[in-house]
């Protein structure tokens, strides 16, 4: 044989790449540019019109208040796109995700309110054949862990049960979760209408309302526990000696950064009234220049420029808005609760409001308390899927269940048990979606996390994940949450343009996402 | 090259399976030696498919038995048989193409620092391990992070045998390796193989169709039709004819020649 035929191997064919090729060989490289695309959009169009930037961040969609509300929508869909990720790499579908939000919140919500029992129903042969019940176990205050928890054996199961159902059947995972969407979506309709009817009424209502606000209970120096806002309308008396209970030092910082901002509402309104107090005169002043006025022109020019306001004094801060304030302060006595519903950040956005100044709304209060805790749940989350996705056995079995399912049978991976873990987590984020609602808002309500499904299925399209399994990055999840979360509040700023048309790029984007991943899969399978 | 080997590392004696009132395999004797390939040749239902299934600890036999090493051995899955030191490697190689050469070398039974599947990967040892492998049997892979899907044929091949000879087969059985590929690489193939025996100790089952491949690379020979052995004997004993004669099934070439001209 020819000897430099012979030394050229069959891997020399495959010709190696620069570094530029291999970034634009990622799968996320596609999704990343859309997504800069729609930060882009929501940046430049939200910059009010009539002024004229260069910078992005100077628009409204990239104030204080616009990054908290876009990151909680992004945040919630990335909890549950993550969920339905992994198990569309692993092969199969989850579309009950969004029934699994609405019975998991309404679960909570209902131990929250009335407690939790074990009921056991037995039928009863003394006076006549009738069912009688039996209450094994009755808990009437069950603390914000303890309804995570006995909501979780609900959910975790039904999860378990859609998986274990698909591995041991066979039947598409289409349909045993089309199955799980009705049923957990009715169940959690009928459940509610039966603990939640009031006497007089023969049917229940599918919310649950009125649960306390459980991440704002706080420990008050006097008073115990109670709700902030009720601490803070406390009578003058009570108020006056929770302030001997405050260090020296709080205070003089609260009334520090309490003086300051009275000064900037001060500000804000003198600002106000000019702008309000001169646009009247300038308009008159185009009129008389329009009729050809001169002395009119030459009254209202002078009018103008003679124009002041007397700038308005702030108010003093007294011992209440101190005390006030303070209370505002104290962390909450309920950890979970505020975990799952609180805000994060909180002292980053008080130190952009004060010294800063860019956290300030146009009335020059402080604009956002924080961001939502289910940003860092989502990140927390989302870290810990990369890390077993991409460098954990477990991961290698995720992508060989859902690359080539004989395959990882044949060396030994559990498939079985990949699948069913990843039904049961994808019911897990479910839950954890479900908890920040239930926590930050405090209801309940049947209709919640209708479309989820579709909405998290889509996002992980989008991010790259191939519908087919065995394709896709945690980081493509990420961005897919990104895209979707944000494509609404980007389109909404553009002037003149129906706010819907939103769907119909994201409808484009997704058909765009699914052609590139199936053009990569065949890339790298070598059969393009 | 292993006709004086004391003991076969892999034998069996009286290889019988029915399923149901149809007898697959019916007394089969076989032993293969350590650096051998062993050809096993025959029709479609001749009974290789369930030989060979049986000796991977897929099926059981109805009756007969298997010694590995001298010792008896009986497998209830294939799990036993791999553990025993008999490697399959299957025509569709059970590899994931979307994933890389590591993960696919590794897969089921990944290097981790620490126990229990959420155990992280030994990444870098991984691919030094697969690299070195493949290379001992001919392929030096350009990069072990390259998805399986863009490698040929015989590349694919030969990393399924590396990944069966690294977990510990002794006994190496090679399902038809050669069927599905071109010329070439059909030529590749049949060198890893060579070089696979000549590591000494490892006795290699080559089921094939190909007679010529079987003579380029086989120091023995098992012919099977209708589930029984026709004919056995080292590359010496077997002259030209007597293959081709017992690769169709024992039926006279001469006959079919006959026919044929008619």
């Amino acid at each position: 044989m020819n000897q430099t035929a012979s030394s050229r191997q069959e891997s020399d064919r495959l010709a190696s790449k620069g570094w530029l090729k291999s970034l634009l060989a990622r799968p996320e490289i596609g999704p990343i540019g859309v997504m800069l695309l729609l930060f882009g959009m929501l940046g430049y169009f939200s910059i009010p019109a009539g002024e004229f930037s260069l910078n992005p961040f100077a628009g409204e969609g990239f104030n204080a208040l616009g990054i908290r509300n876009n990151l909680r929508v992004i945040a919630q869909l990335g909890i549950i796109a993550l969920g339905a990720g992994l198990l569309i790499i692993a092969g199969e579908f989850d579309l009950s995700i969004g029934s699994m939000i609405g019975f998991a919140g309404a679960c909570m919500a209902m131990v929250l309110r009335w407690g939790f029992a074990i009921v056991i129903p037995y039928i009863s042969f003394e006076g006549g054949v009738h069912i009688e019940f039996f209450t094994l176990i009755y808990i009437e205050n069950v603390s914000p862990i303890g309804a995570i928890l006995i909501t979780m054996c609900f959910t975790l199961f039904f999860g378990w049960l859609q998986g274990y159902i698909v591995v041991r059947s066979g039947l598409p995972s289409f349909i045993v979760t089309l199955g799980g969407l009705f049923f957990l979506r009715g169940l959690t309709e009928v459940s509610l209408r039966a603990f939640n009817h009031r006497p007089d009424q023969t049917k229940g209502a599918t919310t649950v309302t009125e649960l306390p606000d459980m991440k704002n209970i706080i420990n008050v120096p006097g008073h115990g526990e109670i709700e902030r806002e009720a601490a803070k309308a406390l009578p003058e008396a009570d108020l006056q000696a929770i302030l001997q209970t405050v260090p020296a030092d709080t205070v003089a910082s609260i009334t520090e950064r309490l003086a300051y901002t009275y000064q900037r509402v001060a500000d804000a309104k003198t600002e106000i009234m000019a702008a309000k107090g001169v646009k009247p005169l300038e308009r008159a002043l185009e009129n008389a220049i329009e009729s050809g006025n001169e002395t009119m022109v030459a009254t209202i020019r002078e009018k103008i420029e003679t124009f002041t306001v007397t700038p308005v004094t702030p108010r003093t801060v007294t011992d209440l808005d101190v005390v006030r304030t303070y209370i505002d302060s104290i962390p909450s006595a309920q950890p979970v609760a505020n975990f799952f519903g609180g805000d994060i950040l909180e002292p980053i956005f008080d130190f952009l409001y004060f010294p800063v100044d860019w956290n300030t709304n146009n009335f020059g209060n402080q604009f956002a308390p924080g961001l939502y805790s289910c940003v860092m749940i989502w990140l927390i989350l989302a870290l810990i899927c990369y890390v077993v996705l991409s460098r954990t056995q477990a991961g290698n079995w995720i992508y060989s269940t859902g690359g080539n399912l004989q395959a990882a049978k044949a060396n030994g991976v559990p498939t079985d048990r990949v699948k069913v873990s990843l039904f049961v987590f994808s019911a897990f984020c479910a839950t954890i979606f479900a908890t920040c609602q239930v926590f930050e808002v405090n209801t309940a309500d049947a209709a919640k996390g209708n479309l989820k499904e579709l909405e998290a299925i889509a996002a992980a399209v989008i991010g790259g994940i191939v519908m087919t399994g065995g394709f896709g990055t945690v980081m493509g999840i990420i961005v897919g949450a990104f895209i979707f979360g944000i494509a609404k509040e980007a389109f909404f700023y553009i002037p003149g343009i129906d706010g819907s048309f939103y769907r119909v790029f994201l409808g484009l984007v997704i058909i765009a996402s699914a052609l590139l991943n199936e053009n990569i899969r065949k890339r790298i399978m070598g059969t393009l | 090259m292993a006709d004086n080997a004391t003991e076969p590392l892999i034998e069996t004696t009286g290889l019988v399976k029915n399923f149901g009132s149809f007898t697959a395999l019916n007394g089969v004797d076989l032993k293969v030696y350590p650096g051998e390939v062993h050809a096993l040749l025959g029709d479609n239902g001749a009974g290789k498919s369930t030989l060979i299934k049986i000796l991977s600890g897929v099926f059981k036999p109805t009756a007969g038995e298997i010694r590995v090493e001298g010792r008896p051995v009986s497998f209830a899955s294939p799990r036993d048989a791999t553990d025993a030191g008999i490697g399959t490697v299957y025509q569709d190689l059970a590899l994931n193409a979307l994933t890389s050469v590591t993960r696919n070398f590794f897969l089921g039974r990944e290097i981790t620092h620490f126990p229990g599947p959420f155990g992280v990967m030994k990444m870098a040892e991984m691919d030094e391990i697969a690299t070195r492998e493949m290379a001992k049997i001919g392929i030096n892979v350009a990069d072990p992070n390259q998805a399986v899907g863009t490698m040929s044929g015989g590349q694919r091949q030969t990393l399924a045998i590396a990944r069966a000879i690294y977990f510990g087969a002794k006994v190496l059985i090679l399902d038809e390796p050669t069927s599905a590929l071109g010329q070439k690489q059909q030529m590749e193939v049949l060198k890893t193989i060579r070089k696979v025996q000549k590591l000494g100790d490892i006795a290699i089952i080559l089921i094939t169709h190909n007679e010529i491949h079987a003579r380029l690379i086989a120091d023995r020979f098992t012919f099977l039709s209708l589930g029984e052995v026709i004919g056995q004997g080292t590359s010496k004993d077997l002259e030209g004819d007597d293959i081709k004669r017992l690769m169709a099934g024992g039926a006279e070439i001469g006959d079919l020649a006959k026919e044929l001209a008619v």
